[in-house]
């Protein structure tokens, strides 16, 4: 099996990263 | 003679049981992967990207219809609400293709050898990308409400034609793209197990797609993008 | 409506006519990008017959772009677009002799850009500027009709004339695509056949987007 956790850790990561920072900016302009 | 306060507007709560019904959604298929679905033999670890990476591509397509569908609504019926609907669907449709052009190459280097390829596929959806990353700085650049709601119909609704000439030019081009596995009539060749977390990735991913654009949809009106 | 239509865009015309302004400017822009693409190659590795289809489209998009922010940019000024919204015409007929107008602007680039391609690249004269003219007629269609409606939209916009290539450039794909391989196929000598399916992509891109656009033009004006 290759060995390329890096790249399946990353995508993670960016995913989560995207997401959490959409639904941040959403919470942020409600309180304006 | 007492003038009544002026009604404070009812504010829908932004994430309520619905959004943490689809983060938990999301928390689940999520923990799925993670533990309870096997290694792909060939392609490793990086196969795990296809669970988040197919159904973040369906989801875009899913927001980037309702914006198509909503741009048409308005220029029809003018309900600034079809307008709201259409900001809301293109901002979650601009992070789920983001989401796609950015957990692509991840998978594509290990497995093809190449960050990006120029197949069919990926140049589509990065020209989505465009396109949505076009409304929302055309709605930007506009600071009246009625004619931002208009322009930006307009350019919804060419975008949806403009989308299968797109899509015919780069299929002139040779793709190299896997075949849709699951979608095939007769015989999924996808292992159970692996079907079920990826079934589970569509349907948790959607919810969150929807529950996005009904957050983003209740946000307090004022000036947006 | 088209007499109307023929009406504005002779008053676009003879406007132009008059200052050639921003013809000469996008006709030495044209000329100008032409030659510099030859020097971004190595001419001794990549044949410029392989070069020059790419070479044509992609300046002819980009030099149209420059024309077409003209079209509505000259009516911003004073509000001069006022005076042709009170005129008793259809708002249609306005976008169809904006668009009249632009296509013989465009058109007018891409004569002198075919023969100047053809001689710089080293192309046969004759067979380049005639075989190349109908596909430049389908191409500068498809990019005037688009072009036109953003151009109205783009005024309006702080952003202005930064947003036209930013709403455009995505549409013009497909143009570029099909023109550049129904040209490349062309000057290679090859058999119409090969090229049939970009030519048909060209032409229902045509058809589409100038009912398209003549229908949604009334949307970007209003009040």
């Amino acid at each position: 099996m290759p060995d390329n956790y890096g790249f399946f850790i990353a995508a993670y990561v960016i995913a989560g990263v995207l997401i959490g920072g959409y639904v941040a900016s959403l919470w942020w302009r409600s309180r304006r | 003679m007492t003038v009544p306060a002026p009604a404070r507007a009812f504010r829908a709560p932004l994430f309520d049981w619905f959004f943490l019904l689809a983060v938990a959604a999301v928390g689940g298929t999520l923990v799925r992967i993670l533990a309870f679905t096997p290694f792909e033999a060939s392609q490793g670890a990086a196969q795990k990207i296809y669970y988040i990476h197919v159904p973040a591509a369906l989801s875009a397509y899913l927001a980037l219809g309702i914006l198509a569908v909503a741009s048409v609504m308005f220029l029809w019926l003018r309900d600034p609400r079809a307008d709201r609907l259409a900001v809301s669907a293109a901002e979650v449709g601009l992070l789920f293709t983001t989401l796609v052009i950015t957990t692509g190459p991840l998978w594509a280097k290990p497995i093809w050898g190449t960050w990006w390829s120029w197949d069919m596929r990926l140049n589509l959806t990065m020209f989505l990308w465009f396109l949505t990353a076009a409304y929302l700085v055309l709605r930007g650049a506009i600071d009246d409400e009625a004619m931002r709601a208009r322009f930006s119909a307009v350019l919804g609704v060419l975008a949806a034609l403009l989308i299968p000439f797109i899509h015919l030019s780069v299929y002139l081009f040779r793709t190299m793209h896997p075949e849709p596995i699951v979608l095939q009539p007769g015989r999924p060749r996808l292992p159970a197990e692996m079907l079920t977390t990826w079934s589970m990735g569509v349907l948790a991913f959607a919810f969150l797609c929807i529950a996005l654009i009904r957050a983003r949809y209740r946000l307090p009106d004022g000036r947006d993008a | 409506m088209l007499a109307a239509a023929w009406i504005i865009a002779r008053k676009d015309l003879a406007v132009e006519l008059r200052t050639r302004s921003a013809f000469l400017s996008v006709l030495v822009f044209t000329l100008l990008a032409l030659a510099t693409f030859f020097f971004a190659w190595d001419a001794t590795s990549v044949a410029s017959i392989d070069l020059a289809p790419g070479v044509l489209w992609v300046t002819f998009t980009f030099a149209g772009m420059l024309g077409l922010h003209r079209s509505f940019g000259s009516e911003a000024q004073d509000r001069a677009i006022d005076g042709l919204l009170i005129a008793p015409v259809e708002r249609e007929a306005i976008y169809l002799g904006k668009a009249i107008a632009n296509l013989v602007f465009v058109g007018a680039v891409l004569v002198v850009a075919l023969p100047a391609l053809a001689i710089l690249y080293n192309l046969p004269l004759a067979q380049t500027v005639v075989g190349l003219a109908p596909v430049a007629l389908l191409a500068a269609i498809g990019l005037v009709s688009v072009g036109t409606l953003f151009s109205s939209m783009a005024v309006n916009t702080r952003l202005a004339e930064l947003l036209l290539p930013m709403l455009s450039l995505p549409f013009f794909v497909p143009i570029v695509m099909a023109s550049s391989q129904i040209s490349a196929r062309l000057l290679a000598g090859r058999p119409m056949s090969e090229a049939m399916p970009w030519l048909k992509i060209l032409i229902a891109f045509d058809l589409v987007f100038v009912v398209a656009c003549t229908i949604a033009f009334p949307y970007t004006l209003e009040e």
